[in-house]
């Protein structure tokens, strides 16, 4: 795992794959966010989380049970 | 009910925050969800309705300020007595049984964001309380892009101070514990109930890098730790002949992921690709991948579509099994842990959906002299579980099927 988040930590610090800003157009537009209806899905994320045994990749706040 | 006051609160609080703002730039947003959970598998039901709302504020360029409320209503029919095929072949005239459910989740919290040029730090606590769950949660978040905004790293963490209420049990012997029938009497002073601390440290980083003008990737890594009671308090099991006890999990969880997400826009048809794949794993032996793919796509300028498929599998835990009685593998007893949890047993699920935005930004002037920005949103999936070994004595659960539909309102100011 070390060895992995090295080689990803070099990989972006050579800088080699820089997109210019004047080319950032596509990349700010909304179907290319990951999340860019992360409130909107946190009632889906939730139903699924309590309806499978794993978690993970959706953030750390939280607060309660809610998983009858 | 108190909390259902929240989100006039929040507002208030919004309006006095953002005082003297020109009406140039968008300064609060308001952000109201609604959600709807159906599933009727065999033998019992679940209906959930959510309802929320966010405020946020940004007072100034540095600052941004979120307060918000949610809640979970929730009624149906859960499994209270399980037992699996072998203890039903003797035991013919016995039936699974089930106990209606009626919960009222409420959350309220709020976080601070501090935000520079490349950077922002997000602090935040949440509380939620249910009939027979009560939780404060704190969460930090250290966010930086660099080379001019092409890497993202962000560190979280989160902490749960959770309480779950139990009844008190006359006997030390966990497989002579009895469930709790009820939450009547939970967080009060009565003498039959206790509560049981959990605490759940939540650990995630993450790194996302674009790599051209059209393709962007994402990989998050996250950790849990639970410590603390997480049975089903409600829940019996069938150990043996006249051997009924209390749902008994272990208390120590250490859980972690690693997301890898990808997003390809498709000039051709302006519409953007995007994969998800996780791999999972615990110490419960609990191992899962899962693989979803989106599609979205802009229709004209305010509207967008998007269309999901996700496929998921996980194998079941080490101490799961679907009767504790007794029979040939994978039946039979697990040692010192025993559970009712169909979550806990292996499965492999898919799901389907759609998704509809609606985005209204006026170049200049306001919506009706009031708003800057509006959007709606809308959505529905279904997803489907297909249980290899859990039974309800013996009876495969079919119709396992769960529905999912959103509406979203958020509004600019």
């Amino acid at each position: 795992m070390i060895r992995v988040l090295a080689l990803v930590a070099f990989v972006a610090s050579t800088g080699c794959v820089t997109v210019a800003p004047q080319q950032r157009a596509i990349l700010a537009d909304p179907t290319m966010q990951f999340d860019a209806e992360a409130r909107h899905e946190a009632a889906l994320r939730h139903a699924i989380d309590n309806r499978e045994g794993s978690m993970g990749g959706t953030g750390v706040a939280g607060g309660g049970c809610g998983c009858n | 009910m108190q909390l259902a006051k929240w989100p006039c609160a929040l507002a208030l609080i919004a309006m006095l925050l953002v005082p003297g703002r020109t009406t140039q730039a968008q300064v609060a947003e308001l952000d109201t969800s609604h959600t709807v959970f159906y599933e009727a598998p065999t033998r019992t039901h679940m209906f959930v309705y959510t309802p929320s709302v966010d405020v946020q504020a940004g007072p100034w360029p540095w600052l941004e300020v979120r307060a918000g409320w949610e809640a979970d209503v929730v009624s149906g029919a859960s499994v209270s007595t399980k037992f699996g095929p072998v203890y039903h072949a003797s035991h013919p005239a016995d039936v699974v049984s089930t106990a209606s459910v009626h919960d009222l989740r409420n959350m309220g919290g709020g976080e601070f964001t501090f935000k520079g040029d490349t950077t922002s730090l997000t602090g935040g606590y949440d509380y939620s309380t249910e009939n027979d769950y009560q939780s404060h949660s704190l969460h930090v978040n250290a966010r930086t892009d660099a080379l001019q905004h092409n890497t993202q790293f962000a560190l979280s963490y989160g902490r749960n101070f959770d309480r779950v209420c139990d009844r008190v049990q006359t006997e030390t012997d966990p497989t002579r514990f009895t469930a709790l029938e009820t939450s009547t009497g939970c967080f009060t002073e009565d003498a039959t109930r206790m509560t049981h601390p959990i605490g759940i440290d939540t650990f995630e980083a993450s790194w996302a890098q674009s790599w051209t003008p059209i393709v962007e990737t994402q990989l998050t890594y996250t950790a849990q730790l639970v410590d603390g009671f997480q049975s089903d308090p409600y829940r019996s099991i069938v150990l043996g002949e006249a051997v009924k006890a209390q749902e008994h999990e272990p208390n120590e969880r250490a859980r972690q992921a690693v997301t890898a997400r990808l997003a390809v826009y498709l000039r051709g048809i302006k519409g953007a690709l995007r994969f998800s794949l996780r791999g999972y794993s615990d110490t419960w032996a609990v191992r899962s991948g899962t693989a979803e793919a989106e599609f979205e796509k802009s229709l004209g300028d305010s509207l967008r579509l998007m269309v999901r498929g996700r496929f998921y599998k996980q194998s079941g835990a080490v101490f799961w099994s679907d009767d504790y009685t007794g029979g040939d593998p994978p039946l039979g007893p697990r040692g010192q842990y025993w559970t009712a949890d169909r979550e806990l047993s292996p499965f492999w699920s898919w799901l389907a959906g759609l998704r509809l935005a609606w985005t209204i930004e006026p170049a200049r002037g306001r919506i009706l002299g009031l708003l800057e920005s509006f959007k709606l949103v809308g959505s529905a999936s279904v997803t489907s579980f297909s249980y290899d070994e859990y039974t309800l004595g013996g009876t495969p659960v079919s119709d396992a099927r769960a529905y999912v539909a959103t509406a979203s309102l958020v509004a600019g100011f």
